[in-house]
């Protein structure tokens, strides 16, 4: 077995091994707490419904069948895992992203029963005809909550207008006629192509011991051959489909979603640049920022303003997000400081205290054993050690970030709200 | 994790929960006053108004600039509502000493930070400054007003508001936005002496050691205040049961329509820190496999989601689910079925069992988050209820089929509050 070990300066460490069958797992040791987190998860979400296996030919299938598999893979011939884990006690779960499908469960006792289990259900699916047309009910019903939720609308709606093509835009429960199209023969494909354990990964985190755990991932997850999967997008325009749009619903107060479209040359950002612009949107609008205080002072955004690097495999922008009475004086506002710090450069001393906020919270995460499990999770998708960020926050420059400024576009922006009905 | 009390002085204590797993220290201040219709507005924005600067901070971003210099101290305020008491909470987290670049000394600034936002307030003339309540009064009117956004929420708090009409439970944890409209920097003056004055207080320590001198000098800071009359917070009244179930339904432009059921509890057990009612409720629609889960969401695919939660403190158990409009009265009845169910003695040992073991096993994690075990003990309201997560998991493995018997057959139907799609 082939691992690695990674060590920090803040007394945390990991180990990162590659089974024979092609998995790779992580195991982080916190031999101090009490309980343990773990995922078993595919890099399969909903952006991928375009595909080739093996170079083969390419299969087109129905949006949002990746997270309709996560929920049928929770059922097996007798009972579900659900009701295995209630055995043990463990408290169990699932979600489905937009590049990832993953199912966890954390527990404080019999760790190794759990992972057991983990390893089990997920690599034995389960379903007929029947149990998938059964499941369209609940999905229905998840769907329909979604179109509810206006936080979920205003950035949905941003993406649709952000992406031509990218199947970044479509919702990840896919649509009431979408999943009308799911069968179980179309499951089974999916699950044969995308669970394979070259295309898997395992983090734990916890009170566990890496050599029982590496032990257990290497006699229980087997090989099934040697699947290339490429993951075939249509062209994406270097545009906008529409720099505004707006639908309403029963809402109190305007919510809004703004995002620049950041045109891309290659498919992966380095972790780098994740770090230069997660701190040039501190800068711009973060709580120690001059914006951030007028944007207060003025009434425009309350406590629910917040703004991220919403980026993954083909896809990148700068996201704001927020409740305010006039979304577009918001929007203009953070497109203005932007060309203020392009012609005037970056305040040395809100660089240096930004800076300073980040590396805390870099550290803080590592208090807990389900952050440090998700970030393991990024890490195993996008192939980077997670005590980068903290060195990178050491020796990360002005200079560094001023130049990350060429991500934002105003002509490549979108500005989404959710009004009130009239 | 178990906790020391320090007695600070009268109607204040210090609790430090020893916690050496974690790189961070959580120190918080909590004020427990009474719930009331006239007071819960001004006392709800007091934590956000005193966290937003202070006499030594005098504006906002000066106060945020600071906090990130100490590699982002998490300042962090909130007031809620606990059985018929408020709780208003400030705290500050803050990354160990040994962490930083420079040497730089952390732990007890952040403490010094925020023992003087809490006691000393930017104000003038007994009245604190315009622009900062107004401004957090905004903000206070956009988050009620935002609650009808999220229809979850907006059911669950519509729910509780008809189920104790006239009583304390039933005024808003942040009151109305009538209400919130109406303060003034001299109100709020006042609102803030009443709690110095007049609230139980009780400081939290969660990390690896008590910061130097930190309750001392709270008891020094206290004894020039006049704290005769303390809130007493042992007197939540339980729900009574209602003699017809009253229904409520709203129509809105949704999809999904949500059915919130909420019932009386009494209380079952000759010790009173039992779990009788924790471990009921959870069988009813705690878990995945629970009733409710089990049958009304898995089996009959009635809802999405089907859940139901106690709140032991005022003998209150409540269902949320959200539904299609079609099924409303089909899920009621299911949900009552399965309450009948378990009256009735169905109670399966796997049902019992993954109950037990699950709580016991949520419980037992409470130790590894420094959040999850100051809010433990924040609401650990008489002295036979304060003990620590571990020794309550003894009391959960105790409770008996029998108990959970006699403990369903108090819980009894109060209020249905409906929220359906407008009808076409």
């Amino acid at each position: 077995m082939k691992r690695e070990i990674f060590e920090s300066p803040i007394n945390e460490s990991y180990v990162k091994a590659v089974c024979s069958s092609g998995v790779t797992v992580y195991v982080c040791e916190k031999p101090q707490y009490k309980s343990t987190y773990a995922i078993f998860g595919t890099k399969y979400g909903s952006i991928d419904n375009c595909f080739s296996v093996n170079g083969g030919e390419k299969q087109k299938v129905p949006d949002g069948i990746a997270h309709y598999l996560e929920h049928k893979l929770f059922e097996s011939e007798d009972g579900d895992a659900f009701s295995r884990f209630a055995k043990t006690g463990a408290s169990a779960n699932a979600f489905t992203s937009f590049d990832r499908t993953c199912y966890l469960f954390s527990c404080s006792d019999k760790v190794y029963e759990n992972l057991e289990i983990l390893l089990d259900f997920v690599r034995h699916p389960y379903f007929t005809e029947e149990t998938v047309r059964k499941e369209q009910g609940i999905i229905g019903q998840e769907i329909r909550m979604y179109d509810d939720s206006p936080s979920w609308r205003v950035t949905f709606n941003m993406l649709e207008n952000m992406y031509h093509n990218h199947p970044v835009k479509i919702d990840i429960a896919g649509t009431t006629e979408s999943i009308a199209k799911i069968n179980a023969d179309l499951l089974y494909d999916c699950y044969n192509t995308f669970y394979n354990p070259k295309n898997m990964f395992i983090c734990i985190v916890g009170n566990v011991d890496t050599e029982k755990v590496l032990s257990m991932c290497e006699k229980t997850v087997t090989g099934n051959g040697d699947t290339e999967i490429t993951r075939i997008f249509e062209d994406e325009p270097q545009t906008v489909v529409k720099n505004y749009v707006e639908q309403k619903l029963s809402v109190s107060n305007p919510m809004f979603c703004l995002g620049f479209k950041q045109n891309i040359s290659s498919p992966l950002r380095r972790l780098k640049s994740k770090v230069c612009v997660a701190l040039l949107l501190e800068i711009i609008c973060g709580e120690c920022s001059p914006l951030y205080e007028r944007l207060i002072k003025e009434g425009l955004i309350n406590d629910e303003f917040s703004f991220e690097y919403f980026n993954g495999f083909d896809y990148a922008c700068p996201m704001f997000e927020g409740e305010s009475e006039n979304p577009k004086a918001v929007a203009d506002a953070i497109k203005a400081e932007i060309k203020n710090l392009r012609e005037n450069g970056i305040d040395k001393k809100l660089f240096s205290a930004v800076k300073c906020g980040m590396y805390g919270d870099a550290i803080r995460r590592f208090n807990s054993v389900s952050e440090i499990c998700m970030q393991l999770t990024e890490g195993a998708v996008y192939d980077f050690d997670i005590f980068e960020e903290i060195k990178l926050l050491k020796t990360v420059t002005c200079d560094d970030v001023y130049k990350r400024l060429d991500v934002f576009d105003d002509e490549l922006s979108v500005l989404s709200v959710i009004n009130p009905l009239e | 994790m178990s906790a020391t009390k320090f007695e600070i002085s009268k109607g204040a204590e210090g609790i430090f929960v020893k916690n050496s797993r974690f790189k961070t220290t959580l120190v918080s201040f909590n004020f427990y006053l009474p719930i009331k219709k006239e007071t819960a507005a001004q006392n709800a924005l007091l934590p956000f108004v005193l966290t937003s600067c202070g006499k030594n901070y005098p504006d906002f971003r000066k106060l945020n600039f600071k906090l990130s210099k100490l590699y982002g101290a998490q300042l962090s305020a909130s007031a809620e509502k606990v059985g018929d008491y408020q709780v208003l909470k400030m705290s500050v987290s803050v990354i160990g000493d040994k962490y930083t670049l420079d040497g730089e000394v952390l732990t007890s600034e952040a403490v010094e930070l925020l023992k003087s936002l809490v006691f000393e307030p930017k104000a003038e003339n007994d009245e604190f400054c315009f622009e900062d309540v107004e401004r957090e009064k905004r903000k206070a009117i956009e988050h009620i007003k935002g609650e009808f956004s999220e229809k979850r929420i907006y059911s669950k708090g519509r729910l509780i508001e008809e189920m104790y009409k006239d009583e304390p439970y039933g005024v808003p944890k942040c009151g109305t936005v009538e209400d919130v409209e109406k303060i003034d920097g001299k109100m709020l003056y006042k609102a803030w002496k009443n709690m110095l004055s007049s609230a139980f207080i009780r400081v939290n320590v969660v990390g690896d050691a008590v910061p130097i001198g930190l309750f001392d000098s709270i008891s020094q800071m206290l004894s020039t205040i006049d704290r005769t009359d303390i809130t007493d917070i042992t007197k939540t009244a339980l729900t009574n049961s209602a003699d017809k179930v009253n229904c409520i339904k709203e129509h809105s432009a949704v999809n999904q329509g949500k059915l919130v059921m909420g019932f009386s509890a009494e209380p079952y057990g000759e010790e009173s820190n039992n779990a009788n009612l924790l471990v009921t409720t959870d069988i009813f629609g705690g878990g995945p496999y629970s009733k409710l889960f089990s049958n009304v969401r898995e089996k009959m695919s009635l809802c999405y989601y089907c859940s139901a939660r106690s709140i032991k403190i005022k003998g209150l158990v409540t269902v949320e689910s959200g539904i299609e409009a079609k099924n409303a009265e089909k899920a009621q009845k299911a949900i009552l079925d399965q309450l009948e169910n378990l009256k009735n003695g169905n109670l399966t040992d796997e049902e019992y069992n993954s109950s037990i073991l699950g709580i016991t096993d949520s419980i037992n994690s409470y130790n590894d988050s420094s959040e999850a075990l100051e809010a433990w003990y924040a609401t650990r309201f008489s002295d036979d209820s304060f003990v620590s997560p571990e020794k309550f998991t003894e009391k959960v493995k105790a409770v008996t089929k029998e108990d959970i018997i006699k403990t369903a057959k108090g819980i009894k139907l109060h209020t249905v509050f409906l929220l359906l799609p407008e009808e076409k």
